[in-house]
């Protein structure tokens, strides 16, 4: 590992997997960003949503391990599939391996929570009946 | 004589020990070692800012960034690239 790189290449692997793995099942964007904030951290990370190519679809994972901050910033789109509850679950997920010092853990069950979270669409027209 | 079996007194008794200790000293930190640093809430992040699955490989330059949607009197409109309403949440430890 070079001196000073956050991950270890196979930590990086395990994180980059798990993004891909949450594409794959939600159809959403996820991106993950580690690092300190110059300013408020909420802000910041939807200033680095916005920053995304398609930011109405993208779940951000922004994570200030100085600060020992976490946000989840949703689109507007994807806040539909990815509900407030549902980010704040994999967050208090997330937030407990981040104390224990298991950054890439965290990340890694956090990211899969959240894709297997808005992988479960809205169940629509539930309460029509049954046509005969 | 005596200070033959003095040596080899030593031998056994102290050395065999250290070296036994530096055995299990060497793999209890082991991984540590090879692994560098590692995060321990509390203390100062050393790493420079890693963005996965960003827009580039490094991190945006902040005077650059977009400016932040819904600001008072200025609706987002779409097509601008800008997220209008966002959710999520927030969490600290």
């Amino acid at each position: 590992m070079p001196a000073g790189d956050a991950f270890t290449p196979d930590q990086l692997y395990d994180i980059e997997r798990a993004v891909r793995q949450a594409e794959e099942v939600s159809g959403l964007r996820f991106s993950v960003y580690v690092g300190g904030a110059d300013e408020e951290t909420r802000p910041f990370a939807q200033e680095l949503l916005n920053e995304l190519a398609d930011p109405d679809h993208s779940v951000l994972v922004y994570v200030d391990p100085a600060g020992r901050r976490l946000e989840i910033v949703t689109g507007s789109q994807a806040k539909r599939r990815l509900s407030d509850t549902s980010a704040g679950l994999a967050a208090l997920t997330m937030q407990t391996s981040f104390a224990t010092g298991d950054l890439t853990g965290g990340l890694v069950t956090g990211v899969q929570q959240l894709g297997e979270h808005a992988h479960q669409a809205p169940l629509l027209h539930a309460s029509e009946p049954h046509q005969q | 004589m005596i200070s033959l079996l003095s040596g080899h007194a030593v031998l056994v008794f102290v050395g065999i020990p250290v070296l036994v200790v530096a055995v299990v000293a060497l793999l209890v930190f082991a991984s540590s070692i090879a692994n560098g640093p590692r995060y321990r809430p509390g203390l100062s992040w050393w790493a420079p800012p890693v963005w996965i699955n960003g827009p580039a490989a490094t991190k945006p330059d902040p005077a650059n960034l977009p400016e932040l949607p819904g600001a008072p009197g200025i609706p987002a409109t779409a097509g601008t690239g800008v997220a209008r309403t966002t959710g999520g949440a927030s969490a600290s430890w």
